[in-house]
């Protein structure tokens, strides 16, 4: 079994449903997140557009935070679930730098690295996260990606434009997103240098957009 | 439609390591520095050992102390920090430091008691041992910044000559600060110190430069963060720092080495010790300035 996690971006309203039921359901601190949404505007009035993309951890095949944690806090469960051991962190935030999604935050109370676990302790139980359950368009979809019968597994099937956030570090993040763009996930990607050095001169794609 | 722009998110960007982190690299390079050039000096000039066999454990024990207090503080869960020898995961290069500075500190203790007792031959039977883990705990930092995979700017390969050539230009400005101090007469020694320092300045300086104008940035956000620290907020850190650093001690360096008046040689390496950790603090932050989606 392989958990992994789909967001249809064209069903999403930008509710927030899904960071309030996590918050709930994880007793996640104020000022922390699990999941947050964020939101992004395109164009110009009138031609404007708002696309709205939940982040969440995504529990990466070659996760860069189980790595370099340096007593196992983070982990991996045998369904895939990168899982953390708050009694065992050690509080250095190692994994915060090296995870490029800004998924992990020091919990102020226990003082402990926590993130999106999938909702573990729900899933132990056949119970689906919090997050699904509260998404009034069933935008997030939850499942087995080594189930090819899995509603994400005929998802991945079904759908041409499934993205991940930033491939290039091959992270192989199993949290998917379709029906998004460059830059929904990656602002920053909106706008390229066109070359590598800092003194190269910087030019705007106008297919993508830029800021 | 053109423009973009990210209108609402939570995540701010914030600094997780601060300077509590530059002071673990800043004094790390200290100890490791002073403890290599010592062993060098020890084995070239036998017969005026008594002053590195003297300081190395002491500056050694100094300033490998600070390391590992700053490097406790900075734990959100400080009196955890015994966990990273019984659960230790060795992919991480963090669990691979603090084994090897621990190797370190016992390296460090034996000088000690062999300075006290005046028993050489003790050192010099954990010199080997001793180069190897003074070596490994420089070096290290590179392999925990290789590994943070979310502030690209680290990632350069690089990192690994930079924090041993700061370590070199610790270790000699250190060790000519205290010859100055203490009116050490070994010219030639500090003579060979100061070219140690001129030369470790001149070629970090260099490659931070080769790194900021040549390196290959992969990505947007590498790119951004060299724009922070070279034209940015951090601009006036870094940039303090690269004159405190390398362009001051190589000048009032070489004076002393060319006229042999040494009172330059302590302000160079005065200089040379505070600019490396703006250097230090500066490229700490600056990944750190930009938010990661």
């Amino acid at each position: 079994m392989k958990l992994g996690f789909l967001v249809d971006l064209s069903r999403c309203m930008g509710c927030m449903a899904c960071a309030v039921s996590c918050k709930a359901e994880n007793d996640v601190p104020l000022h922390s997140w699990r999941l947050r949404v964020k939101y992004i505007d395109q164009g110009e009035f009138p031609e404007v557009k708002r696309h709205f993309v939940p982040l969440r951890c995504n529990h990466c095949e070659n996760a860069p935070c189980e790595r370099i944690c340096p007593v196992s806090a983070l982990h991996y469960l045998p369904n895939g679930i990168v899982n953390v051991d708050h009694n065992r962190c050690i509080g250095c935030a190692s994994c915060m730098m090296a995870c490029p999604y800004n998924a992990i935050y020091i919990d102020p109370i226990t003082n402990s690295a926590d993130k999106c676990t999938y909702c573990a302790h729900r899933i132990e139980v056949g119970m689906m996260p919090a997050c699904v359950v509260a998404c009034p368009t069933h935008a997030n979809i939850f499942g087995d990606l080594d189930d090819p019968e899995s509603e994400i597994s005929k998802y991945l099937k079904e759908h041409k434009d499934i993205m991940v956030r930033k491939p290039e570090l091959n992270t192989k993040p199993k949290h998917f997103y379709v029906r998004g763009s460059t830059v929904d996930l990656d602002p920053l990607s909106s706008e390229r240098p066109e070359g590598y050095t800092l003194f190269t001169e910087v030019k705007f794609l106008d297919h993508i957009g830029g800021h | 439609m053109l423009g973009s722009e990210v209108t609402f998110d939570v995540a701010l960007p914030k600094v997780v390591w601060g300077w509590l982190v530059s002071t673990n690299m800043w004094a790390k390079s200290i100890a490791t520095g002073s403890f290599l050039l010592g062993l060098y000096f020890i084995k070239k000039y036998p017969e005026k050992d008594a002053f590195f066999r003297k300081w190395v454990p002491i500056l050694g024990l100094i300033f490998i102390g600070i390391t590992l207090l700053v490097t406790v503080l900075d734990l959100h869960h400080m009196f955890r920090f015994w966990k990273i020898f019984v659960f230790a995961h060795f992919t991480s290069a963090v669990t691979l430091g603090a084994w090897v500075v621990s190797g370190f500190v016992v390296v460090l203790l034996i000088s000690f008691w062999s300075w006290i007792t005046g028993n050489k031959k003790l050192f010099d039977k954990v010199m080997i041992p001793g180069f190897l883990l003074a070596f490994f705990s420089t070096i290290y930092t590179a392999g925990i910044m290789g590994e943070a995979t979310a502030r690209e700017l680290w990632v350069f390969p690089a990192e690994m000559i930079q924090m041993l050539l700061s370590a070199t230009l610790a270790g000699s400005a250190v060790y000519l600060l205290i010859m100055t101090i203490y009116k050490v007469e070994m010219e030639e020694v500090k003579r060979e110190l100061g070219y140690i320092l001129i030369g470790s300045a001149f070629l970090s300086g260099m490659m931070y430069l080769g790194e900021i104008l040549f390196a290959r940035m992969h990505s947007e956000f590498s790119h951004r963060a060299v724009e922070i620290l070279t034209f940015g907020s951090l601009a006036p850190m870094f940039w303090l720092g690269v004159f405190l650093t390398f362009i001051i001690p190589t000048i009032l360096v070489g004076i002393a080495n060319e006229k042999k008046k040494y009172e330059y040689a302590l302000l160079g390496s005065i200089s040379a010790l505070i600019g490396l950790w703006f250097v230090k603090h500066s490229w700490l932050l600056a990944p750190q300035m930009l938010p990661l989606s």
